[in-house]
């Protein structure tokens, strides 16, 4: 019995589970919405989103991932583009992130994650990185997009570039000590950015890394993040019963901190099933990439993965002060319309490469 | 499926992605287990008692300097009234109580009580600058006013008050869409930001860093544990280009008139003085938000008027360096001339009898002027104006400075454009830089009333210096006639009240007659000059609503006596000696 249920449960595909986060999302924005601070529209317009990126997902579905690999460069231009677009729009001297297009706001730094991952998976696969011409045009292509994002600022996405970019390689079949000296240059030339920053800069860093050092700002959300998990206890709240969140005490509660929202009401108990789905759903993107013979749709598939295992490490982990406070949305469940697109397009990726899987 | 029968299994190098997730999410269950169970009562505790509150300790902002270091506004130490909105226990009791203490009204107060907060244990402000009186009163009534406090906070005191009240600006509480805007530079509600003048202008130098302190309090709402502190630190210093005692002059001279006056550099187009009346107290806005006559309205650069005979200037370089006349070219003035079927009056009835350029301008002939002005064409003579920069904004540093209006050809006749008058509109600084660039023999410089910004621990941040718009090329022979006739306005013409001794002045009145004159609204009175006539070092621009130009000529006078002749003036001898160190005297 218990093995049946198991078996049922492992031959369930990346889109059942991506279904069952998004059903997740759903449910806690409808949450959210109830609270003093975010409006129903919100809840709304997150549905709409939902309609939009199922539309384009089932679009994407009819075209061969293979395609992607040969128009891979044209799109990566784009990005890049859209990205140099973002730092000149300045907005009241502040920089952005965002590209405003009517009601809805673009978030091209979402998409240049997936986008960056497919051009690399693309040049790899033909392209042996044990060369060190190969190894350096690899370090040009995830460069570019991280040094834009880095200077927007925004250190969470530029962090997953670079883990992203490790894992890549690995799965490429990078050499221990390519990986070793890359490691070390990083190491090493982190200490030479630091002189050349200015004091303001250096301020964020550190309050990057220590919250605490803005107790009104950063170290608010954090403190209140805690309390708000704490809270929770083994069962929760309930539903639609979380208090903290709904008294807005956390400003980002349905966006970055959604995931304090989530244990708030559904406790210990709820968090251990919602990382249990996640790592299901990241078991059946694993398998993808280990029966797969084609080698873009292996590293593809591969970066897919890691930007997704990051993205839920990292976010969970700074609601509860495991990680510094970065604005890094917790797929499929956060409110905002770029990361969902990007999310839903990511998994419909991975369900083509099992589709063609078949035929080997 | 797509594996069928296949065991599932990855072995070793190929799992290391799902294994690292393994190692990461147990220790995030890890962390959840000590905090969601083993801390559970602890932070239920905190949760229900909502007990976390942060308190602002203010945003300091920078000191605004003189040219000379001597303080034009600076913060200074103030006890405010807030309250916590999740803390209130009787909103309409307590507003009752607190109306009576701070004179405030009463459903004024309640609806800051009941407004939604997007947080509501943070305090929120009800009236800054509380007096002594009042402190004291509130503290007695304490114990009735749960959720209210007195805070030790920051007000901005201007020295010079409503003398420098335009020119400065002043501080007020972020509006709605201003929040909007600056949200993502970590502004927050209730924030006190520049909101007119260099205090808008220049606020992201000004403004200092927040401070403040997040404590844990007590079921009183006494504050129980300091969770964090970050201390606040100061912005950053300006110096201006303005003299202060220039300021305090013109001010005192302008003295209740509704008018302008602003004095510039004419070698390098700093702004020396700038006042405008009627004026406001920048430290109690809202008394003057409905008043009349435009307290906040800044005439010197957004003030629109028709030049009048100012405008003379442009006609006589557009008639001689066009040669459309010559020096000593005569008309002859009857008091009135006929154009077609209409009358044209000069403003003296008799006439002026025969008049060549270097009597005409003192003079301020109408007749004259109107007939050279036909000889060279309305074209001409807008081309000159705008060669001057009449249309065009000066670009000085300070918000909502209007461009004014130069009209169409086909809108104007030459008649009326030559003395100034019909649809020409000019901001008085635009007058002043004209008047400038005459003195200074035909550089536009661009008028700038911030000379450095200065860091909290004194280093230069930024430095402006002079710049040059334009260079206009106006002959030799032109500009002696010109410096000349303008002399004789004030030796013997229409500007006699601003002759002064021992120093010549150069200056050009300008009465501008107002559409509704027959409504019985007076004529609008300008003067421009420079002195000293022949080494020009300070330009003055002097603008009086419903008053005559030679009140406004006499005004100058006066002001450019107490200026230059220091020794002259009436006030103690501290003053005199700071002013030799004037750099530019």
């Amino acid at each position: 019995m218990l093995r049946y249920f198991k078996r049922q449960m492992m031959e369930k595909g990346v889109i059942f589970w991506a279904s069952l986060l998004l059903i997740i999302g759903v449910l806690m924005l409808f949450s959210a919405s109830k609270g003093v601070l975010v409006k129903e529209s919100i809840f709304l317009k997150q549905c709409l989103w939902i309609i939009i990126a199922t539309i384009a997902g089932a679009f994407i579905k009819k075209i061969d991932y293979r395609d992607f690999q040969r128009i891979a460069p044209p799109l990566y231009f784009i990005i890049i583009f859209l990205l140099v677009a973002v730092l000149f729009s300045w907005s009241s001297g502040g920089a952005s992130r965002w590209i405003r297009l009517g009601v809805f706001n673009l978030q091209p730094s979402e998409f240049a994650k997936l986008i960056t991952v497919i051009t690399l998976a693309a040049y790899l696969a033909e392209k042996d990185i044990r060369r060190f011409p190969v190894l350096l045009v690899s370090l040009i292509i995830i460069g570019i997009p991280f040094l834009l994002v880095l200077k927007q600022p925004n250190l969470g996405t530029a962090f997953i570039f670079i883990v992203v970019f490790f894992a890549i390689i690995y799965q490429a079949g990078a050499t221990k000590g390519q990986m070793i000296s890359l490691f070390l240059i990083g190491i090493f030339s982190s200490p030479f950015m630091w002189f050349i920053m200015k004091p303001y800069q250096r301020e964020r860093i550190l309050t990057f890394i220590n919250p605490m050092r803005d107790p009104l700002g950063k170290g608010y959300n954090l403190i209140q993040s805690i309390i708000t998990i704490g809270s929770g206890g083994f069962f929760g709240k309930g539903f639609l019963r979380g208090t903290q969140t709904k008294l807005a005490f956390l400003p980002e509660y349905h966006t970055d901190f959604i995931f304090c929202a989530f244990a708030e009401e559904f406790g210990f108990i709820g968090v251990v099933v919602l990382l249990g789905i996640y790592f299901m759903f990241f078991k059946s993107i694993a398998e993808v990439i280990y029966y797969t013979r084609e080698r873009f749709a292996k590293l593809l598939a591969t970066g897919i993965l890691v930007i997704f295992i990051a993205h839920v490490v990292i976010n969970t982990g700074m609601t509860m002060g495991l990680f510094p406070v970065v604005g890094i949305p917790l797929p499929f469940i956060s409110y905002g319309g770029s990361s969902l697109m990007v999310s839903l397009i990511s998994v419909v990726l991975v369900a083509n490469i099992k589709e063609n899987t078949i035929m080997f | 499926m797509w594996y069928e029968k296949v065991e599932v299994k990855m072995e070793g190098e190929k799992r290391l992605f799902i294994n690292l997730t393994k190692v990461f999410f147990a220790v995030i269950i890890l962390r959840c287990f000590y905090l969601q169970i083993i801390r559970y009562p602890y932070y239920r505790n905190l949760s229900y008692r909502n007990c976390i509150r942060t308190i602002d300790t203010g945003i300091p902002r920078g000191i605004i300097y003189d040219r000379n270091m001597r303080p034009l506004a600076q913060d200074a130490p103030a006890l405010h009234l807030v309250f916590v909105p999740y803390d209130l226990e009787n909103p309409d009791k307590e507003a009752e109580i607190l109306s009576e203490i701070i004179s405030m009204d009463r459903q004024e107060i309640l609806r800051k009580f009941k407004k939604r907060y997007a947080n509501p244990f943070d305090r929120v402000y009800i009236k800054r600058q509380l007096t002594k009186e009042e402190v004291s009163l509130i503290e007695e009534n304490m114990p009735s006013l749960p959720g209210v406090f007195v805070q030790e906070g920051l007000i901005r005191n201007y020295i010079l008050g409503r003398d420098t009240c335009h020119l400065l600006g002043y501080t007020g509480e972020i509006s709605e869409e201003q929040l909007k805007l600056l949200k993502e530079k970590g502004y927050k509600p209730g924030d006190f930001i520049g909101q007119d003048g260099v205090e808008k202008i220049y606020d992201d130098y000004l403004r200092g860093i927040p401070g403040g302190i997040q404590v844990e309090v007590d079921a009183l709402g006494h504050q129980r544990k300091v969770m964090g502190k970050k201390d606040s630190s100061p912005g950053n210093n300006i110096v201006l280009t303005v003299d202060q005692t220039i300021q305090e002059i013109v001010s005192e001279e302008l003295g209740d008139r509704r008018g302008c006056i602003a004095v510039m550099d004419p070698r390098n187009g700093q702004i020396l003085a700038m006042v405008s009346r009627p004026g406001f107290d920048a430290n109690n806005i809202k008394e003057y938000l409905d008043r009349e006559g435009h307290p906040f309205l800044n005439r010197a650069i957004k003030g629109m008027y028709s030049p009048g005979s100012v405008f003379k200037i442009i006609t006589e370089i557009t008639a001689l360096e066009t040669g459309a006349i010559e020096e000593y070219d005569r008309v002859e003035c009857t008091g009135e001339i006929q154009v077609a079927d209409r009358v044209f009056h000069c403003w003296k009835e008799e006439g002026h009898g025969w008049v060549d350029i270097n009597l005409a301008l003192p003079y301020s002939c109408n007749i004259f002027f109107g007939t050279i002005g036909m000889k060279v064409g309305v074209s001409k003579m807008l081309e000159f104006a705008s060669m001057f920069g009449l249309g065009s904004p000066t670009g000085i540093d300070l918000p909502g400075e209007k461009q004014g209006y130069l009209p169409d050809k086909r809108e104007i006749d030459p008649l009326n454009l030559s003395i100034g008058q019909g649809p020409i509109l000019t901001t008085p600084l635009q007058l002043l830089s004209l008047i400038s660039t005459v003195a200074n023999g035909g550089n536009i410089w661009k008028p700038y009333i911030v000379k450095e910004i200065i860091s909290p621990d004194g280093q230069k941040i930024k430095e402006f210096s002079p710049e040059l718009k334009k260079f206009v090329y106006v002959s030799e022979e032109t500009m002696d006639i010109l410096k000349r006739g303008l002399k004789n306005v004030v030796m013997f013409g229409t500007a006699s009240r601003a002759r002064i001794d021992k120093i010549e002045i150069a200056g050009k009145t300008g009465t501008v007659q107002r559409a509704a004159e027959e409504l019985g609204l007076g004529t609008h009175g300008f003067f421009v000059c420079y002195a000293p006539a022949d080494s020009p070092k300070i330009a003055m621009v002097v603008f009086l609503d419903s008053a005559s130009s030679s009140e406004a000529a006499g005004i100058a006078g006066k002001a450019l006596k107490r200026i230059l002749i220091p020794e002259l003036n009436d006030s103690t001898g501290t003053e005199t000696e700071e002013l030799e160190n004037v750099e530019i005297f």
